[in-house]
């Protein structure tokens, strides 16, 4: 018996079908074989996929999403993967919303372009939360392996800094060491001083005689 | 050796007792700041948020842990920007049961943080909704953190506080729900910069 399942946010709604797997012990109300799943995403045109596609959108989308909680966006997939994710950046600094984020999926058959999405904060938090409902749904077990969440380590972090703003304290040190240098090379050397007179011959003394 | 023999047995019982804490589950100073300050914008957006955490809190079956509003705040005053900050740390369980309240309390609150995130909203009421947050974000910093502090000179500040104010509502975005705990919680247990 077929099963339909629907997660959805305000701009995003994501369909899966699938029958349940009998030989794993699945309930009859369990999705453990995918046939098919349709992302439609408000003003972008309706994915779908495999479930290796599947996999690889959450694969992409949701690491990206911890490293935005950590405000540092950084690309996720390789060049060679079907779902990949990136920041846009903008040359005009600013807090304005505006789409910041681009999905881009390369199709599997040859000679298609790669399909690019751009999505804002609210867009791309709409997706995330679905994929978190499909990837947290106990009625949906299709045994994606996701890799853990973890503390990003002090390198990455340290990309929030700006690179000016990082490389100032030491260009302000090797500034003082070169100006304390420079001062102190102009400071003129101590004079050797003047050989003193060579003092008058010692003459002897008569040897102390005891007073009578 | 008597010294030996009387005290290795004291040392290996209370090791059996009490299991050596996980440092790296625990959050650090900063972590528990951070903590804080998404609870404090949470209130920000929401006006009744005090009430409601507690009320959630009993929701989520924390109840032993926050029964009243007193309990709450004692476990926020452990973040270091606080007026009345206290020292320590917290204990895994009581940090898992704050970022889960966060996470609810999130979610919750989504379709106002959607709002404010959203490009798709007309500019100008996007820009009067963050003016309203930012004012009772400020008023809150202002009342409850301690302004000698540079962190909090930093959320005050008219060039630098919008940004942070704003990675603060895309944190609680993206860390709302139940799927945004183990992001949230990772997030907070970040390395320092």
């Amino acid at each position: 018996m077929k099963l339909s399942y629907r997660f959805e946010q305000t701009s995003c709604r994501l369909r899966i079908d699938g029958l349940p797997d009998l030989s794993a012990g699945h309930g009859p109300e369990v999705i453990g074989i995918l046939s098919a799943w349709e992302l439609d995403l408000a003003g972008h045109p309706t994915l779908e996929g495999k479930r290796d596609h599947l996999q690889a959108l959450l694969a992409a989308v949701l690491p990206y999403a911890r490293h935005l909680v950590s405000s540092v966006p950084r690309p996720m997939g390789l060049a060679t993967d079907p779902v990949q994710m990136e920041p846009i950046s903008s040359t005009r600094a600013g807090l304005r919303n505006r789409p910041a984020h681009r999905l881009r999926l390369l199709s599997s058959q040859p000679d298609t372009q790669p399909l690019e999405l751009s999505f804002d904060d609210a867009e791309l938090a709409d997706l995330v939360r679905c994929l978190d409902q499909l990837r947290l749904d106990p009625r949906v077990q299709l045994g994606f392996s996701l890799p853990p969440d973890r503390p990003l380590p002090r390198r990455e972090i340290l990309e929030r800094v700006p690179l000016r703003q990082r490389l100032a304290p030491p260009a302000a040190g090797l500034a003082a060491l070169a100006i304390t240098a420079a001062l102190g090379l102009m400071v003129p050397l101590p004079r050797p001083t003047a050989t003193p007179a060579a003092s008058p011959a010692a003459t002897p003394t008569s040897p102390l005689t005891p007073p009578r | 050796m008597a010294d030996v023999t009387i005290t290795a047995p004291n040392v290996e019982a209370a090791v059996e007792q009490s299991p050596p804490p996980r440092p790296s589950a625990r959050l650090s100073r900063r972590g528990l700041e951070r903590l804080d300050l998404m609870l404090l914008s949470v209130e920000a957006l929401d006006l009744n948020g005090g009430e409601a955490m507690v009320w959630m809190a009993n929701q989520l079956g924390f109840g032993s842990l926050f029964p009243n509003r007193v309990e709450l705040w004692k476990r926020r005053c452990y973040n270091p920007l606080r007026l009345a900050c206290r020292r320590g740390v917290l204990s895994e369980a009581e940090t898992d049961a704050l970022i889960s309240l966060l996470c609810a309390m999130a979610d919750r609150l989504y379709p106002m943080l959607r709002q404010l995130l959203s490009a798709s909203e007309p500019e100008p009421v996007t820009q009067q909704r963050w003016q309203l947050f930012r004012s009772r974000l400020d008023e809150l910093v202002r009342e409850r953190l301690n302004p000698r502090r540079g962190g909090v000179q930093k959320l005050l500040d008219p060039q630098e506080g919008p940004r942070l104010q704003r990675q603060l509502v895309q944190a609680l975005a993206f860390g709302s729900g139940r799927g945004g705990f183990d992001r949230l919680k990772a997030s907070l247990m970040d390395a320092a910069a």
